[in-house]
């Protein structure tokens, strides 16, 4: 054999060993993650990234982690991440629902979507979306036994059907827990989930009106929402109470208003992504919810009364069992006739 | 009307008016001095975000809001000078040095946090605080609304007149025109036009600074990653809106500032209209007002075109 052919078949042999699947049972060598915001947000991108480094620490696999990458064409980063060797990405919005499948197609790597029901692919495209409300309907029965002035805000960063879910969760939990509420509902803009500003201009309305408790899906956002409780008084001169969702802002809040926050532990999703590609059987729906241990209500503020608490734990396997029917709502025009029917004015 | 539609939700409205429009005002200041001057600043928004992180970080640290309000002065500073350097003296396109300026400074901004703060999100506690001027601000509806605010909205307000007549009764003011309009004609007579530009986007990228400052400590107390939101570039459009002349342009911030607030407004009155719609809103008013008052608008002649003494077509 020449000393070309040679070292050409060797190269041969090299890549062909590099871009190797991984064989059946092993985790992948590397996954990749794509993230519209920063990974710092106490939100939906921190939670991603946390959850996916604990189970990249389990299974020992590296990640390639993107943040910041906004809501535009986002191919570019994914083919990156395909030529670094990631095996597997995970584009963790729902805004990444057409790039995503897009290059699965095109390069045969494995992608997780958010939302995207409709683009699972057997052995190529899974899906991970959301089932909150059932979280969020505890947060509403919390919300109703604490307000005093029986006026609750909702302030929403936008209107995708996570949120709309969480919404309709929550309204049906507070008209439960005290059928005497008034519901405010607050949209801050098509996508403004980082828009601070704009969070606490529709928080500080609602809380001019009454509100006295504020349910804020934000992101970003959140910290604006968060801001107008510390720093305003309901109409009584007492706290304005915030619940949040997603992550956990406990070590920010330091007025101490912050009642509790609908978690979404993003770990217990992403294990069972990483398990359905180690067994072979990657392409399918996976579920945030209640039922698989990734959607709880976080241990409310000391300031919720122990009765309170007692029927919290009284309602969750009621939700679990399905003996209390929570609502799921995903499209706004649903949840706006959901919250006229519930709250009308 | 909505039985909420109540005082307090209308001082709260109208308060949410100044306060949305200050920052915006601030920067628009600013660019309509640096477009009469005959350039574009893309840059803006950055400028805004640099000024609110520098201004953030500095208060944070020394516990001491006008060293950091000083610091997103010196900031805005200098990236006008680098805008100023880049397009006047090197004379590269405005456009892309402004964008270039704006990525970079998002950027630069979010990787900073990112290397100080970890995912910590510190709050400066007196940050935000109001100044109630006595008696006015008992005026009832509108006495807490625009008489119970941040210092910087006061002063801003106040620079509207004194910028207006800065533009135009001053020769400092006639000289930023010509160098627009004619740089030629303006070089011929003795004005040095590098000089006057350089002089236009130092001012402008101060303005921004304080704008970006006046989101992170005036009204949030606290920074976040896009904090701006494109307020930069609202304060452009405000620019061409207000035809580059200070009282209007203050018209056209309070209007979008108004709009802004209107959309969070509106929707707590829980008025039967589609939040789609009412977040539409600002916008709409901005592109019918265009339509309605800004037909005739004539751009500076300049605007855009770097300046080189004897250069053919000039």
């Amino acid at each position: 054999m020449r000393k070309t052919d040679f070292i050409i078949l060797a190269l041969l042999v090299l890549t062909s060993l590099a871009h190797h699947p991984a064989l059946a049972g092993d985790p992948p060598k590397r996954v990749g993650m794509a993230l519209p915001e920063a990974g710092t947000d106490k939100g939906w991108n921190e939670q991603g990234k946390v959850g996916l480094e604990i189970v990249a620490k389990k299974y020992g696999f590296p990640i390639e982690l993107a943040e910041a990458l906004g809501y535009g064409d986002i191919k570019p980063t994914l083919r990156d991440m395909v030529q670094r060797g990631c095996e597997l990405i995970i584009c963790h919005a729902s805004g990444y629902q057409t790039a995503a499948p897009e290059i699965a197609r095109e390069t045969g790597v494995k992608v997780t979507t958010v939302e995207n029901h409709k683009a699972i692919t057997a052995g190529l495209v899974s899906d991970i979306d959301t089932q909150p409300q059932g979280g969020c309907y505890l947060a509403g029965w919390l919300a109703g036994k604490m307000t005093r002035s029986n006026t609750v805000g909702i302030v929403a960063s936008a209107e995708p059907p996570t949120w709309n879910r969480m919404s309709a969760g929550f309204a049906q939990g507070l008209k439960a827990s005290n059928p005497q509420c008034r519901l405010l509902y607050s949209v801050i803009g098509e996508a403004a989930y980082a828009d601070a500003a704009g969070a606490k201009r529709n928080t500080n309305d609602q809380i001019a009106v009454g509100a006295d408790v504020i349910f804020g899906l934000g992101d970003g956002a959140s910290f604006g929402m968060l801001q107008a409780c510390s720093t305003k008084k309901a109409k009584d001169g007492g706290k304005v109470w915030f619940i949040d969702v997603i992550g956990d802002k406990r070590s920010i809040d330091k007025a101490d208003v912050l009642l509790s926050s609908v978690i979404m532990d993003m770990s217990v999703v992403y294990d069972e992504v990483i398990r359905s590609f180690m067994d072979g059987t990657f392409g399918k729906q996976h579920w945030v919810a209640m039922n698989n241990g990734a959607v709880y209500l976080m241990e409310p503020n000391q300031a919720v009364p122990g009765s309170v608490r007692e029927e919290l734990k009284t309602i969750r396997p009621k939700i679990l069992s399905g003996e209390i029917q929570v609502v799921n709502w995903p499209a706004s025009v649903d949840l706006h006739k959901f919250l006229d029917e519930t709250f009308p004015r | 009307m909505s039985p909420l539609f109540e005082s307090a939700l209308i001082s709260a409205m109208l308060a949410s008016t100044i306060r949305g429009t200050t920052p915006i005002l601030l920067a628009a200041l600013g660019e309509a001095y640096v477009e009469r001057a005959g350039l574009l600043n893309l840059g803006i928004e950055g400028m805004m975000v640099a000024g609110a992180f520098s201004s953030f970080v500095v208060a944070l640290n020394l516990n001491n809001l006008l060293c950091g309000f000083l610091t997103a002065a010196v900031v805005g500073l200098a990236l006008g000078l680098l805008f100023g350097f880049l397009t006047i003296t090197l004379r590269a396109n405005q456009i892309v040095v402004g964008l270039g300026l704006t990525i970079f400074a998002h950027s630069m901004s979010s990787f900073l946090h990112r290397v100080i703060f970890g995912n910590q999100f510190p709050i400066l506690f007196g940050a935000g605080g109001t100044h109630e001027i006595p008696l006015v601000s008992q005026i009832p509806v509108l006495g807490q609304a625009l008489f119970n605010q941040h210092g910087l909205v006061y002063l801003t307000f106040l620079m509207v007149p004194l910028m207006h007549a800065g533009m135009y009764k001053t020769r400092f003011g006639l000289r930023i025109r010509a160098v627009g309009e004619s740089p030629w004609a303006a070089d011929a007579a003795g004005v040095s036009v590098d000089r006057i530009r350089y002089r236009a986007i130092l001012l402008g990228g101060l303005m921004a600074g304080l704008g970006g400052a006046f989101l992170a400590l005036g009204d949030l107390a606290f920074f976040v990653p896009d904090i701006s939101m494109g307020r930069g570039y609202i304060a452009i459009v405000v620019v061409m809106l207000g035809k580059w002349n200070p009282l209007k342009v203050c018209c056209g911030a309070l209007l979008f500032g108004m709009a802004m607030a209107l959309t969070s407004t509106l929707q707590v009155t829980g008025i039967k209209i589609s939040p789609d719609f009412i977040l539409m809103t600002p916008y709409l008013v901005v592109i019918v007002t265009l339509l309605l008052f800004a037909r005739s608008t004539n751009l500076p002649s300049s605007l855009c075109i770097p300046y080189e003494r004897g250069q053919k077509g000039q």
